[in-house]
């Protein structure tokens, strides 16, 4: 017997909603600018850590490390595009859903870890340079929404009674994917244009 | 033969649209960005076909039925990376032709295409027998990890070219001068 979803669909519901009320407070409120003002801190103190002080001397290091960067972002972002491919209807129609997405599942996982690793290495070595940008923060945020996305909303979604999702709802699923994803890597490449 | 590729780059650089998308900030990088973003298409399809030979992604899938199915969006994301790298170098002619790392990479461009060729002949060669097995036979893993170590290289000499280390303005040492094609007395950079 395949789980059901673990929190009942009116808790979901409300749970959600209090989600995007508190994200909109926090956007309009004034604790996000403190917040922002707290953290220079400890963005000054990314750089004075070994990796940063690697990443800041060692142009070709960091050089590499963005290459991997790259690489790591490139099968991410072919995993995602089968998985949400299958979602839309566009390839694998005929592999069992639940099937195709768990495998699918396991390489994101590795592709995120390695994506994050070296970017934790980036912003290291550009740490306030990166602090004052804009685009840096929507990356940040586009980041936050695909990871909670991925691992509250789409996986326990997919799962749920054997993968039998409504058509819409899986086709919503993988556009919403596809748009997030999309723009955290859009966003990443528009951090080195500025500043 | 590198006065000859130097005069070619500095006659497209006479073109007014290159200069012009050179200078334009947001046409440059978006194609640029779109160069980056293809890349989780042809590269994310190549590494899950490659992946898929050595058994490290989609074991239940069988083999030939992925690379047959994710063959059309790696080669369109191929496509994109082509369209967009020859705006890149239209737009900076001199200094990309010079580039140590651009020149390294249409080298490896050409081993990877070659490899490529040779696996497609491997793998059509090669019966059905081993589709369901979770890895390829050897010809085809060696291929595999080939594309994939080529691929890696490929991208990391493509993150190089924005680094000017051993551009022909910084006067590199004598033999990097050479394969980088400077030029004596070259006014242009």
């Amino acid at each position: 017997m395949a789980p059901s979803l673990p929190v009942p669909p009116y808790p979901r519901t409300v749970a959600v909603c209090a989600a995007i009320a508190t994200g909109l407070w926090f956007a309009l409120s004034d604790l996000r600018v403190d917040l922002w003002v707290g953290l220079l801190p400890f963005f000054e103190w990314l750089e004075t850590t070994p990796l940063g002080v690697i990443g800041k001397t060692w142009g070709a290091a960091f050089a590499v490390v963005q290459a991997v960067h790259l690489l790591a972002m490139a099968a991410l972002g072919g995993t995602v595009l089968v998985a949400d491919g299958q979602l839309l209807g566009l390839v694998f129609r005929d592999r069992p859903l639940p099937d195709l997405q768990r495998q699918c599942d396991r390489l994101f996982d590795r592709a995120l870890v390695l994506v994050v690793l070296t970017g934790v290495f980036m912003v290291c070595a550009v740490a306030v340079k990166v602090y004052y940008l804009e685009v840096f923060w929507y990356k940040m945020l586009a980041l936050a929404s695909g990871v909670l996305f991925v691992y509250l909303v789409r996986r326990p979604l997919l799962r749920c009674d054997g993968g039998s999702v409504a058509p819409a709802t899986r086709r919503l699923v993988g556009v919403a994917s596809l748009m997030i994803w999309f723009s955290v890597a859009a966003t990443g490449r528009w951090i080195g244009f500025s500043g | 033969m590198n006065r000859l590729i130097h005069d070619f780059a500095l006659w497209v650089d006479t073109h007014a649209w290159s200069t012009a998308l050179h200078e334009s900030y947001y046409m440059y990088n978006w194609i640029e960005s779109t160069h980056v973003l293809a890349l989780m298409l042809s590269l994310g399809m190549l590494f899950l076909i490659d992946l898929r030979m050595l058994g490290l992604a989609l074991p239940d899938v069988p083999a030939s039925t992925l690379a047959r199915r994710l063959n059309v969006p790696m080669l369109i994301g191929f496509g994109v990376m082509i369209a967009t790298g020859l705006l890149l170098f239209y737009a900076i002619p001199v200094r990309t032709s010079q580039s140590l790392w651009f020149r390294i990479k249409l080298v490896l461009l050409l081993a990877a295409a070659v490899n490529a060729w040779l696996f497609h002949r491997r793998m059509r060669a090669a019966s059905a027998d081993w589709d369901g097995t979770p890895r390829a036979p050897r010809s085809l893993q060696v291929g595999a990890s080939l594309s994939l170590l080529f691929w890696a290289l490929i991208v990391i000499c493509g993150r190089f070219i924005a680094y000017d280390w051993f551009d022909c303005a910084a006067r590199p040492p004598a033999f990097i001068a050479t394969v980088a094609g400077c030029i004596d007395g070259q006014v242009q950079f």
